[in-house]
């Protein structure tokens, strides 16, 4: 049974088959009067749909002109809140970048300090600054109940645990907050992608069938 | 009139997009009689073709800084033009209301029958083709009257390839069916 190319047709009038496909449909064509029939109702059609073009009925193109370079309205300049967005979306991310370095400071600032008071260096000065911030509640209530009754080891392996749960709070509590912050970046760096393609695009979309 | 080399139009939008009216001026001179096409087969009235074409300017206008050098202008337009007419066509719903009077034909000198026939024929086409989807008739339009090849008819509306090949097959095929009776006179004529 022989394959018709009749889906390959249209392409073949418009000139959008490949070398490839354009030997094939032509080798189809030699060989097939149906397709052939097809192709010369397409031509016909084709040649239809450009017979009546009433281009006399329409302004000249130079009365057009004429007539739109009047009627064209102010371009709405680069205006000022247009402008302040631009800033702003910039001001968003510096902004994003500074809190990020305070509590990136601040942090590693108040490490230092506590390090520095652990050793003793500075005297008995700051001892807000030690408070309990080394011990986890639970720790200072284990303590206090069965302190008197733990070993040597068992004090070891309690504290071991203490270091532990400090330990994992830091680093959720730090996890949760860059997470939040690359959370903004990343939000921002899509509204600023979204932003520049629709700049890109004109004024409305063609609806889809 | 011709589209100008590319470093020419690139010239004019770069001054059109400072505000020069009279490089806007030149630009639509290059594009009009394709805008002008395209949104008459759109609209199918030469009245709500002339509104849609000067919209479509005038948003080409107010648009324009935005307008991406090194893509196509001649796309752009056009995608703003078929937007137009669609906007035209929604605003006014009176259309399409065809009239066999504002119809014209390529031959004036013809007799009076063969100007009535000639009438029916532009009529009977414009009809099948308002009778399309708008998104059928988009890309049918755009091949057909903007000269788009099928990769720039994708990027003008925005729809991948496939669909651009479907739609026009789909088009073509519906206006076949309708366009039977002319279709067999045009081939007889052509023997």
């Amino acid at each position: 049974m022989v394959k018709h190319i009749t889906p390959w047709l249209n392409a073949y009038l418009d000139g959008e088959l490949s070398a490839a496909q354009l030997r094939q449909v032509e080798k189809h064509l030699a060989e097939c009067d149906e397709c052939q029939a097809e192709l010369e109702q397409m031509r016909s059609l084709s040649a239809l749909l450009h017979e009546t073009a009433p281009t006399e009925d329409f302004l000249s193109t130079e009365r057009f002109v004429s007539n739109l370079t009047l009627n064209l309205p102010r371009r709405p300049e680069h205006s000022q809140p247009r402008k302040a967005l631009e800033i702003g979306w910039w001001l968003i991310l510096v902004g994003a970048l500074a809190v990020w370095l305070f509590f990136q400071i601040t942090f590693s600032l108040s490490s230092v300090v506590l390090n520095i008071s652990e050793t003793g260096l500075l005297g008995n000065g700051l001892p807000w600054l030690q408070g309990d911030s080394s011990q986890t509640r639970w720790f200072s209530l284990a303590m206090d109940l069965f302190g008197g009754q733990l070993g040597f080891t068992g004090k070891l392996i309690l504290s071991a645990f203490n270091d532990l749960s400090l330990f994992i709070r830091d680093m959720t509590s730090r996890f949760i907050l860059q997470a939040l912050f690359a959370t903004l970046y990343l939000g921002w760096l899509a509204s600023w992608w979204r932003r520049l393609s629709d700049h890109a695009s004109p004024a409305s979309a063609v609806p889809q069938s | 009139m011709t589209s100008p080399n590319a470093e020419t139009e690139a010239l004019l939008i770069a001054k059109a997009q400072t505000g020069d009216r009279d490089s806007f001026g030149e630009l639509v001179r290059c594009h009009h009689s394709g805008v002008v096409n395209v949104v008459y087969r759109m609209c199918g009235d030469v009245e709500l073709a002339e509104d849609a074409a000067q919209d479509a300017f005038i948003q080409a206008w107010l648009h324009l800084p935005s307008f991406r050098p090194g893509t196509s202008l001649r796309n752009w337009i056009y995608r703003i033009a078929v937007n137009a007419a669609l906007d035209v066509l929604r605003r006014d719903p009176k259309t399409p209301l065809l009239d066999l009077e504002t119809l014209s034909t390529p031959d004036s000198s013809a007799g009076p029958e063969t100007v009535l026939l000639e009438k029916e024929r532009a009529f009977a086409v414009q009809r099948a083709i308002l009778s399309l989807s708008e998104a059928n008739r988009s890309v049918l339009t755009l091949r057909e009257y903007g000269g788009l090849s099928y990769q720039e008819i994708a990027a003008t509306l925005n729809i991948p390839l496939g669909t651009v090949m479907s739609r026009l097959n789909y088009a073509r095929d519906r206006l076949k069916e309708l366009l039977a009776s002319q279709l067999m006179d045009t081939e007889i004529a052509n023997g």
